[in-house]
């Protein structure tokens, strides 16, 4: 097949770029598509050819990831996010609105092949909430009346500005913010590299690679308490001391960018406004394990942001912060950001590793773990983005110091971005075992309207909700854990006493049916019947079995499933069932008392 | 050998102890312990995808997949629990949300593992009452139907044909719930439509287009027996329904087989009942052949045969035998030529030049043969010549599963990039028809170009450093070449087995009972040595040969001068199933039985002999045994031999038992269904042995072809890869 000079040139560097080349096949589908619109049966093979892989290979591939298609959508492809925050401020009417003035359904092209519009899963832009994408462009804080606007630029041909960075991270800072990776946040420039030189930036890198070993390296990261920022919170020392000393193979990093936990959305404002500050962290964990090789697995629709990050990647390979002989130290290193195409799984570690190496988006059987087994079948670390970016700090400061900003075994500072029914969402830098309801209520500026607060998703839908009474503890693993939940992602979603808790649940495992790779039979059936009731028992159709059963299903899932995907569809499903069972009964009788009474009886 | 680890562990309270490195699924075997499981599938790569599996193992918090998790010292597992069962119950509930009430119209209704599980596991009634995802049936090929909502996902499919058959024909579309099976060509499979998928399909998602709607499982009777076409001996297990085979399947995964076998073990049975199936006695009248009764065709036949070997003698009349005969058949046809008739011009098509491996093993032949398991078994192959993935598939499979398995060795020498080179560690390609020099470099340095030298010595190097090494060679390497072949191992450190590849079901049979001009049954010397199976037929179309007798093969459109027919010869009697090209020159035609309705033994290409049982009945043709026997008795009648008077081919088998040395097998084996190996010692005579250029034929058969059963295969014929290669 015949390409445009552009699309050949990248895919001929993609080709060579991976140490298998498989890797390339999801870039080049995506780029591809973002040329042609599509991605064509010849462009199937054009590609199956070029990667030495069967037509089916590319084929099913590509069915797995939301964003790819193989047939074209319109030139400007909207998508209204209707998940947890945005459903908080409005996203339905947003999608409401889409559709009347379309005049298009889900995933319905206009005739004039102008327009398309989908309904989306969590785009990561929550503090913004309500948020919608034209193609890669993110539109944030959106009225129906912004909405319609939007749409009259586009016809006229004219792009309307897209958000310059994430709603919500720029703001005063509050006293009781412990600002140590978001530090560089609101400075001009900040991701350039001579502002970060300038603001103490790869100081860090200079220590670890001319004064440190590797072990000291993981000694001091284990000092540090810094535990998983994406959602687990495993000891990150530990981690990487997993890593075997003496296996032949090649090692490598790789940073997990995928962020999609719905509420989330702390991950993106770190690289975009301080991508150096990653780099770095990502260097010096390189040196940590011995890998020479750097992967940034980031999120399909965070494109604008891939593009910063490349752009500083760049930067540093230029200045001789990545490449060969960093700071004359002798190490070697190179950084690569690769992009995924739409899959909440993918942020599942032994998930990424299969998608990054060109395949469907399924979880890998452990043990092995990554340490010992990972990307290619060598011994990989995989963090998160936070995570990695705290990195520098601990080096700088020590790890004791990183520590003792947080509680015991819970070190350090993280990014917490609070969004939903709060007067002031945002994205806030805290120390580890700050008190939840302070947070909420000072912080984050209490309920708006005057309206009582009903339900908190901790850190990500993934978690059990707390109610208001469940809420006055601290914010770090251990404590919330205790208390029967989970610190996780970071993505804080508050809900007041409007909110309909069926929708709520109805619209959380519409998210997990979504994503579910499907590999296991709990989750993959699990997830699907579980929409259904609740969409059914929303609607006012329930039957009084139906309560007990939802909870019963969920428990048939929880710890029976291939990854934790499963868990993460049934605990907070399950703890909405438990905290808020008279809501359901209340629909019972064919009765919401809420104002999403509109979405109620009949219409689904 | 080293030392094998054991460790010792408690299922459900009892003490079990099994090799370090089992699984528990399989530990619990051992116990007859069932633990339930869709995806898991011994041989193919690890899932934990189904969760059926799960069991409780102490001080492990979460329920375990047994088919993940490795036994280790001091285990202590239970697979009977509470919480197991209501584990169990909750992933059948899952399961059948989506999965249709299909049962009375589905094929798989009576040997469906879902079925099954549910009786012993599921609950007894279904909570679901949401609405269902429907998807309509799709047709792939002929021979596969694919039914997505039934489908439970278990990818086994997927994994049997891109891990075990290496085609990757399938793979999974869309994610979630929605996710599918997809074919390769968007609506339909190009494929090598072996009908592995149907098979391991443990529900009816995958089904087999020949078989659809056509009867039940428990209204069939099932005869395993081995399969008719290619030399590997699979066993095939036939699915009777009032004397007719429905299906062919080896679901039992018995026999040498094991998990496999190929398109023609799986749907080439059809050929038994196509209507061009010869009937009827036929004798020609003028210029025609018309149906006769058993008496008239016998009595002509015994007749003319009498007179003309009053006239000229034994060695007027050639014997021409068949590839697919039982060794009964095979052992009666050579006794009929040398002692009824007093001539040594008895000969078959060789496909493989199996006397001139035996005679260069010589007594040591029980040691130096490769049987189909030790093939999968050794850890380093040589293969020289022969396409197996086409056309010994058995052999393709054993090797693919010997490096995917426990990282075989494989080394070829062949003169196309064949598809088994993908698996090889190092492939020497020779120009066509070098094979045999190539050999013979390996053995003394004979001469060759250099660019070929290098490459055999970086081989040569690897083949002396392994500790074992299996050599399987095609008909490229005959006689004297086999020799050559044969005195390279010897010189090897390590211990060398040998395969020869043959082409049909019984061509070792065939040699080994001494259907050959220079050789009797087990390989005996003869006084003189006749005409071989050309020489014949040239002897024949010029007249020295007055008589022919052919036996289940068509040497007319492959021997003499092709398209001279049968020239001068006299008499032509011959028994076939269809009119062939020889058929339909003779003066006698005898309908014959296929290897699916008769009893007897077959002898497979390494030299392990299994027993054909009748599964087919179709009126009119008669066993190649019971064609004989009239056949003595008519001359008996005619003053020429003597009758044979065999009960049943199992009376022949008693005298073979007794006769042939290395035929000795046990019966108990055999008759259970079990492989034997006959292994015949020859005693070298030191004379060098030879065959002319050209003997010995492959036939070149594919996976759509055997032979001249190829235009009756009317589902095989029917799939399009079959009609691309014609």
């Amino acid at each position: 097949m015949e390409l445009s000079p552009q699309l050949a040139a990248r895919f001929d560097k993609l080709g060579n770029a991976y140490p298998v080349k498989r890797s390339a096949l999801i870039p080049m589908m995506i780029y591809a598509q973002d040329e042609y619109g599509y991605v064509s049966d010849e462009m199937i093979e054009e590609i199956a050819r070029r990667l030495e892989l069967r037509t089916v290979q590319v084929e099913e591939t590509l069915a797995y990831y939301s964003m790819l298609r193989r047939k074209p959508m319109g030139k400007h492809h909207v998508q209204v996010c209707t998940n947890v925050a945005c459903m908080l401020r409005g996203g339905y009417e947003i999608l409401d609105q889409a559709k009347k003035r379309l005049e298009i359904g889900h995933k319905e092209t206009t005739k004039d092949g102008v327009f398309s519009l989908e309904e989306v899963e969590c785009i990561g832009a929550c503090t913004g909430a309500p948020a919608i994408q034209v193609n890669y462009d993110f539109y944030e804080n959106l009225t129906t009346k912004q909405f319609d606007r939007i749409i009259e630029e586009l016809d006229a041909g004219r792009r309307p500005a897209p958000v310059p960075v994430i709603s919500g991270a720029l703001h005063d800072r509050d006293p009781q913010e412990t600002v140590l990776i978001s530090a560089r946040w609101g400075i001009k420039d900040s991701r350039k590299i001579d502002v970060y030189l300038q603001n103490g930036g790869y100081q860090a890198l200079e220590k670890a690679l001319n004064q440190m070993t590797p072990e000291t390296i993981i000694d001091e990261v284990k000092k540090s308490n810094l535990r998983g920022r994406g959602g687990a919170g495993f000891p990150t020392g530990m981690k990487w001391s997993f890593v075997p000393k003496d296996s032949p193979k090649a090692r490598y990093v790789i940073c997990n960018a995928d962020e999609s936990e719905p509420g989330t959305c702390k991950d993106r404002p770190l690289m975009e406004m301080d991508p150096h500050q990653l780099i770095e962290g990502m260097i010096i964990a390189g040196r940590a394990i011995g890998a020479h090789r750097g992967f940034i697995y980031i999120r399909g629709e965070y494109r604008y942001v891939l593009d910063l990050v490349e752009e500083a990647i760049q930067e540093a390979y230029q200045r001789g912060y990545l490449g060969q002989n960093i700071l004359g130290s002798g190490f070697d290193y190179d950084l690569l950001i690769h992009t995924g195409a739409g899959a909440y799984e993918c942020g599942e570690e032994s998930a990424l590793m299969e998608s990054l190496e060109g395949k469907r988006g399924y979880p890998r059987i452990k043990p092995p773990f990554p340490a010992v087994v990972g990307l290619y079948g060598c011994p990989t670390i995989i963090n998160n983005v936070e995570t990695l970016s705290a990195v520098p700090a601990i080096i700088k400061e020590g790890g004791e110091a990183y520590a003792n900003r947080g509680t015991p075994k819970n070190g350090g500072t993280r990014l917490l971005c609070v969004a939903g029914h709060v007067n002031k969402p945002g994205i806030y830098e805290i120390p580890l075992g700050m008190n939840m309801k302070k947070f909420i209520y000072e912080m984050a500026g209490g309920i708006p309207n005057g309206r009582k607060l009903k339900a908190v998703i901790p850190g990500g839908s993934s978690c059990p909700l707390l109610t208001a009474d469940e809420i006055d503890l601290a914010m770090d693993y251990d404590a919330v854990a205790k208390a029967g939940s989970m610190l996780g992602s970071g993505g804080m979603v508050v809900m007041d006493e409007e909110t309909c808790m069926v929708d709520m649940a109805r619209r959380i495992m519409h998210f997990y049916a979504h994503e579910s790779c499907g590999w296991c039979i709990p989750c993959r059936e699990g997830t699907i019947w579980l929409r259904k009731m609740l969409e059914r028992f929303h609607a006012g159709l329930g039957r009084s079995e139906d309560i007990d059963m939802v909870g019963e299903l969920a428990k048939n899932m929880l710890g029976r499933t291939f990854c934790p995907l499963g868990d993460a569809a049934a605990m907070p499903t399950i703890s909405i069932v438990q905290k808020f069972r008279s809501e359901f009964e209340d629909h019972l009788n064919g009765r919401c008392a809420y104002k999403s009474a509109e979405a109620l009886v009949g219409t689904r | 050998m080293a030392e094998q680890k054991f460790v010792h562990l408690k299922i459900n309270d009892r003490d079990v102890e099994v090799p370090a490195g089992t699984l528990v699924i399989e530990a619990s075997k051992q116990i007859a312990t069932e633990v339930p499981s869709f995806c898991y599938y011994p041989g193919l790569s690890l899932q934990a995808a189904c969760r059926m599996c799960l069991v409780e193992v102490e001080k492990m918090p979460k329920l375990q997949t047994a088919c993940t998790l490795v036994a280790t010292e001091g285990m202590v597992v239970r697979t009977d629990t509470a919480q197991i069962k209501q584990a169990r119950k909750g992933v059948l509930e899952f399961l059948l949300t989506n999965h249709p009430l299909d049962c009375p119209v589905c094929d798989k209704g009576g040997e469906c593992e879902l079925q099954d599980m549910v009786f012993r596991y599921g609950a007894d009634s279904s909570r679901f009452v949401e609405e269902k995802i429907h998807r309509p049936e799709e047709k792939w090929s002929e021979i596969v139907y694919y039914d997505a909502p039934r489908c439970i996902l278990c990818f086994r499919c997927v994994r049997v044909c891109d891990e075990g058959m290496d085609v990757k024909a399938l793979g999974v579309g869309m994610r979630g719930a929605n996710s599918v099976i997809i074919p390769n060509r968007e609506d339909h499979l190009e494929c090598e439509e072996c009908g592995m998928c149907i098979d391991i399909c443990p529900v009816g998602a995958l089904t087999s287009g020949t078989y659809r709607y056509k009867t039940r499982p428990w209204e069939m009777e099932y005869v395993p027996t081995t399969c008719a076409h290619c030399s590997n001996g699979c066993k095939t297990t036939l699915s009777v329904r009032n004397h007719e085979i429905v299906r062919a399947n080896n679901r039992d995964l018995s026999g040498i087989n094991g998990d496999f076998l190929c398109v023609k073990g799986r749907f080439g049975f059809d050929f038994t009942k196509h209507p061009e199936r010869i009937k009827q006695p036929l004798v020609r009248k003028g210029d025609k052949l018309l149906p006769v009764s058993w008496e008239e065709a016998a009595q002509l036949a015994g007749a003319r045969l009498k007179e003309i070997h009053g006239k000229h003698g034994g060695d007027a009349i050639g014997f021409i035998g068949s590839n697919r005969t039982s060794n009964e058949e095979n052992f009666l046809f050579a006794k009929l030529a040398r002692e009824t008739f007093g001539s040594a011009n008895i000969d078959h098509h060789r496909t493989a030049d199996y006397t001139g491996l035996m005679t260069a093993l010589g007594e040591n032949a029980r040691d130096s043969l490769l049987t189909m398991d030790q093939l999968y078994r050794a850890k380093a192959v040589l293969l020289v010549g022969n396409d197996p993935t086409y056309q010994n598939p058995l052999v393709a499979w054993q090797i693919r599963s010997g490096v995917r398995h426990h990282g075989l060795k494989l080394f070829i020498i062949h003169a196309k990039q064949i598809k088994l080179v993908r698996q090889a560690a190092r492939f020497v390609q020779v120009p066509e028809g070098q094979e045999a020099a190539a050999v013979r470099w390996l053995e003394s340095g004979a001469a060759l170009e250099p660019a070929l030298v290098e490459q055999l010595t970086a081989l040569k190097a690897e083949l002396g450093a392994a500790s074992e090494l299996a050599i399987v060679f095609g008909s490229e390497l005959a006689g004297a070449a086999i020799a050559s072949l044969v005195n390279f191992g010897s010189k090897l450190a390590g211990k060398v087995r040998y395969m020869a590849l043959g082409d049909y079901a019984n061509s070792r049979g065939a040699a080994d009972m001494g259907v050959l001009p220079d050789h009797g049954p087990g390989y005996a010397g003869v006084a003189k040595a006749g005409l071989n199976a050309p020489a014949m037929v040239e002897a024949a179309q010029n007249g020295q040969l007055k008589a022919l007798y052919v036996v289940g093969a068509n040497p007319l459109a492959h021997y003499g001068t092709l398209g001279y027919g049968r020239g001068k010869a006299e008499l032509l009697i011959v028994h076939e199933l269809f009119m062939t090209e020889t058929a339909r020159q003779a003066d006698v035609v005898f309908p014959a039985a296929s290897a699916y309705e008769k009893d007897g033994t077959v002898t497979n290409t390494s030299g392990e002999m299994q027993r054909l049982q009748k599964a087919a009945e179709v009126m009119g043709p008669r066993t190649d045994f019971d064609l004989l026997r009239i056949l003595s008795h008519q001359l008996e009648k005619q003053g020429l031999g003597k009758a044979f008077h065999y009960k049943n081919p199992a009376a022949v088998f008693a005298e073979i038992r007794k006769t042939v040395p290395g035929y000795d097998v046990e019966l108990g084996a055999l008759l259970a269904g079990e492989a034997e190996e006959a292994h015949i010692p020859v005693r070298r005579n030191g004379k060098p042995y030879d065959v002319p250029v050209g003997l010995i034929r492959s036939a070149n058969d594919t996976l759509f072809t055997s032979g001249t059963l190829s235009k009756f295969l009317t589902t095989i014929e029917s799939v399009p890869e079959a009609q691309a290669k014609s």
